[in-house]
C-alpha cells in the first residue's frame, strides 16, 4: 500500500527520533547534517553561480535527497553571496566577489581580530553600543559610516521630540548608506528565504522533515571565532580570562534567547549546533573544563528543556573529550562526529549519546564505493543496533564522487535494515 | 641553561619571564645566550607538545613570550644572531582554501625549532611554490589545506612541481583535519599529517635530524 506524504513524515521523523533515543530504529537512517555545494557541483553548477541562484542551489538539494536517499531533507547551508554583497561584508570571501575566491571555492570566513584585545572589556559593558559603533562597520564597507557619526544610546532616542534628531542622523551619507545597505541585506535574504520555503513546502509534501530549524554556534566559538581569532582568545585565557570569560557570558545569555527565538518563528525541534575551538588539540581538559564546556553543556540543556533535538557537530577529534560527553543527557542528543575513536566512544558514550556521522572525506572524496561500503558496515556493526545515522564527517564534502554517496543508502540496502 | 627561564616560559608566566630575562641583562649576561636559553625553552614547550601534555594555546603564548623576549634583546645583539638551520621548509595553504590555522602552528613549531620556515600565506598557486623551490632551495615542501577541494589542489601542486622537473629536490608533505593516508596517496606526497607534531618529525626525518 502506497503511504500517504504524512505517514512517510511521521515515519521519517519517527526513524530519527529512535535513533537519538537509542531504540533501535526498523533501518539506519542516512542523513546529511547539511548540505553545500554536492548538489549544484555534480550538476556542474559553480559554487560562482550556486551562492547567487538560491532556488537553483535549493532544487539541486531536492533532487539530491531523492537521488540519494536521504532520510530527512537537508539545509542547502550554501552562504547567500547577494547577502554578503550587499552590505560589503569584509569577513567573507566568496566566489563571484571582486578579487574573491576562484569560481569552485565555497565561502570562507576570513578569520581576524575583529574585537581587538582591549576592547574585548568594552563589548562587555555595552554589548549593543560596542557592535553597533565599532563591530558593525569592521563587517561591511557600507556600514563604516556607523563608526563615523557618533550616536547617542538607542535609549535617548524614546520620545517623539528626540526621534526628530535620529530622523536627522540618519539623512547624513555615511548613516544613509548604512540604512541603505539594511535594507538591501532584507532584500538579499528575503530572496533565498522565498527559495529555501518553496523548497521545505515541496519536500514536506513528498513526506521529508527539514533537518533542523537553526544553527547556534557555542558561545565561546562565537568569540573565538568571529570576535578575537584563535589567536586572540588563546591570548585572552591567559592575559585576561576573566573578561573573556565575561564575553563568553554575553554571548551565552543571547544564545540561549535565540534559541526559543529560532523555535516560536521555525517551528522545528531540531537545532544545528557547529562546533570548532573545543577539539582535542585546541585545548587542554583544564582550559575546556573552564572556558568552553559550561557554556556549551548549558545550550544542551536549555535545547532539551525547550523540547528542541540539539545537533551539535563535534568537529576536529573528540575522542580526548569523551568523558565531559559522556555527562550529556542519555538519549537526547543528535551527536554528529567528524572524527573521533569510534571503539573508544562506544565504550564510554555509547549509552548516552547516538553516533552520527563519520564516513571520512577522503573516502567519499577520493574512495570507491567499495570502501565506502566496508566503512559503513564497521559502523553499522558497532552502532547499528544503538543508535546510528549515516553521514560523512560534516554533511556530505563538496567533492564527494557521486557513485560513493549512492554507496551509502546501499550499503545500508545490505546491512542497515535492522 | 637558566632552568628559572624555562620554567617561567614553559609555566606560561609571561611577566616572570620578561623580569628574569630583565635580571640576566643587569646581572651583565651576553644577550645572545639569553635568547639562546628562550628559544631552548621553546624546544621545551615543542616536546611536550609532542607528548600532549601542552595544547596549541601553550605554543601560541610561548610564542608570544618569545617574540617579547626576542624584541627586548634583539636591538642589544650586534650583528646577526647565531644559530645553524636545521633546514629549510617551505609552507603554504593551497589553492582555494584560505584557512590558515593550522599552518600557522606549524610555522611556529618549525620555526621555535630551528628550521628556515618560508610561509607563502593562503590560496598560493602552484607556479609560487614553483618559483619558491627556485628562490630557497627547501629541502621540505608543506601543503596545508581544510576544504575538501584542497584535495586537488594539492595533487595539481604535487604535479605541477613535478612537471617543472623539481619533485625530486624537495620533499613533500600535506596536513589538514581531513587529511589522511588515502588523501596523501591520492596526492603523491610523500608525507602526511594532521597536527604540528607530524610535521615536525616529517621535517626532521627529512632533514637527516632527530625531532
Amino acid at each position: 500500500m502506497t503511504q500517504t506524504s504524512e505517514q512517510l513524515y511521521a515515519e521519517r521523523e519517527q526513524r530519527f527520533n529512535d535513533v537519538v533515543a537509542l531504540k533501535k530504529p526498523d533501518r539506519v537512517p542516512v542523513m546529511p547534517l547539511y548540505v553545500h555545494n554536492f548538489p549544484t557541483l555534480i550538476k556542474g553548477i559553480p559554487d560562482k553561480v550556486a551562492g547567487y541562484d538560491h532556488e537553483l542551489r535549493w532544487q539541486s538539494t531536492k533532487e539530491a535527497t531523492l537521488r540519494f536517499g536521504w532520510n530527512f531533507a537537508p539545509t542547502n547551508d550554501v552562504l547567500a553571496s547577494d547577502f554578503f554583497a550587499s552590505f560589503g561584508c569584509k569577513q567573507m570571501m566568496w566566489a563571484g566577489e571582486e578579487g574573491g575566491l576562484a569560481d569552485d571555492a565555497p565561502h570562507q570566513w576570513v578569520e581576524d581580530e575583529y574585537v581587538k584585545a582591549g576592547e574585548l572589556a568594552d563589548f562587555v559593558a555595552d554589548p549593543n553600543g560596542f557592535t553597533f559603533s565599532k563591530i558593525f562597520p569592521r563587517m561591511g564597507s557600507r556600514l563604516e559610516g556607523l563608526g563615523q557619526i557618533p550616536l547617542p544610546p538607542l535609549y535617548w532616542f524614546s520620545n517623539a521630540y528626540y526621534l526628530q534628531v535620529l530622523g536627522n542622523m540618519l539623512g547624513i551619507p555615511p548613516l544613509n548608506e548604512a540604512l541603505r545597505a539594511f535594507l538591501a541585506m532584507a532584500d538579499a535574504q528575503a530572496k533565498t528565504n522565498a527559495a529555501n520555503g518553496k523548497y521545505l513546502q515541496e519536500m514536506k509534501d513528498l513526506g521529508y522533515p527539514p533537518t533542523w530549524g537553526a544553527a547556534l554556534m557555542p558561545a565561546f566559538d562565537v568569540v573565538s571565532d568571529t570576535f578575537r581569532s584563535l589567536r586572540g582568545s588563546t591570548l585572552d585565557m591567559f592575559r585576561q580570562p576573566d573578561t573573556l570569560l565575561k564575553a563568553v557570558d554575553v554571548m551565552q545569555e543571547a544564545t540561549i534567547g535565540l534559541l526559543h527565538a529560532a523555535y516560536a518563528v521555525t517551528g522545528i525541534p531540531r537545532q544545528f549546533i557547529p562546533m570548532h575551538k573545543g577539539a582535542g588539540g585546541f585545548m587542554s581538559d583544564e582550559q575546556f573544563a573552564r572556558f568552553y564546556w559550561p557554556t556549551f553543556k548549558q545550550l544542551i540543556e536549555a535545547s532539551i528543556e525547550a523540547g528542541i533535538t540539539p545537533m551539535p557537530l563535534f568537529e576536529g577529534d573528540y575522542t580526548p573529550r569523551l568523558e565531559f560527553l559522556a555527562e550529556l543527557p542519555p538519549g537526547k542528543v543528535a551527536a554528529h562526529f567528524d572524527r573521533i575513536d569510534r571503539k573508544r566512544f562506544k565504550e564510554v558514550c555509547g549509552d548516552v549519546l547516538c553516533f552520527w556521522g563519520n564516513v571520512p572525506s577522503s573516502l567519499l572524496v577520493t574512495g570507491t564505493p567499495q570502501q565506502v561500503r566496508d566503512d559503513v558496515k564497521e559502523l553499522i556493526d558497532l552502532f547499528g543496533e544503538t543508535g546510528l545515522i549515516l553521514d560523512g564527517p560534516g554533511g556530505i564534502p563538496d567533492q564527494a564522487r557521486p557513485e560513493n554517496v549512492e554507496a551509502l543508502a546501499e550499503a545500508v540496502e545490505e546491512y542497515g535494515r535492522l | 641553561m637558566s632552568k628559572e627561564l624555562t620554567d617561567a616560559i614553559v609555566g606560561m608566566d609571561e611577566a616572570g619571564a620578561m623580569r628574569l630575562v630583565q635580571a640576566m641583562l643587569d646581572a651583565g649576561a651576553d644577550p645572545s645566550d639569553v635568547l639562546e636559553e628562550a628559544k631552548a625553552a621553546m624546544t621545551v614547550l615543542g616536546d611536550k607538545f609532542e607528548c600532549e601534555e601542552v595544547f596549541i594555546p601553550e605554543l601560541i603564548m610561548g610564542g608570544e613570550i618569545m617574540k617579547g623576549i626576542a624584541d627586548e634583546l634583539k636591538p642589544r645583539i650586534k650583528g646577526e644572531a647565531s644559530g645553524v638551520s636545521r633546514g629549510t621548509v617551505v609552507l603554504g595553504t593551497v589553492a582555494g582554501d584560505i584557512h590558515d590555522i593550522g599552518k600557522d602552528v606549524v610555522v611556529l613549531m618549525l620555526d621555535v625549532n630551528g628550521y628556515d620556515v618560508h610561509d607563502l600565506g593562503i590560496d598560493v598557486p602552484i607556479e609560487k611554490f614553483v618559483a619558491a623551490i627556485d628562490e630557497l632551495e627547501p629541502q621540505v615542501i608543506g601543503l596545508s589545506g581544510l576544504l575538501t577541494l584542497a584535495f586537488d589542489s594539492m595533487k595539481a601542486t604535487v604535479e605541477g612541481i613535478a612537471a617543472a622537473g623539481k619533485r625530486d629536490q624537495v620533499r613533500i608533505m600535506i596536513g589538514g583535519s581531513p587529511v589522511d593516508e588515502q588523501v596523501c596517496a591520492y596526492t603523491g606526497a610523500d608525507g602526511w599529517g594532521r597536527d604540528a607534531a607530524a610535521a615536525l618529525r616529517m621535517a626532521a626525518e627529512w632533514t637527516g635530524g632527530a625531532a
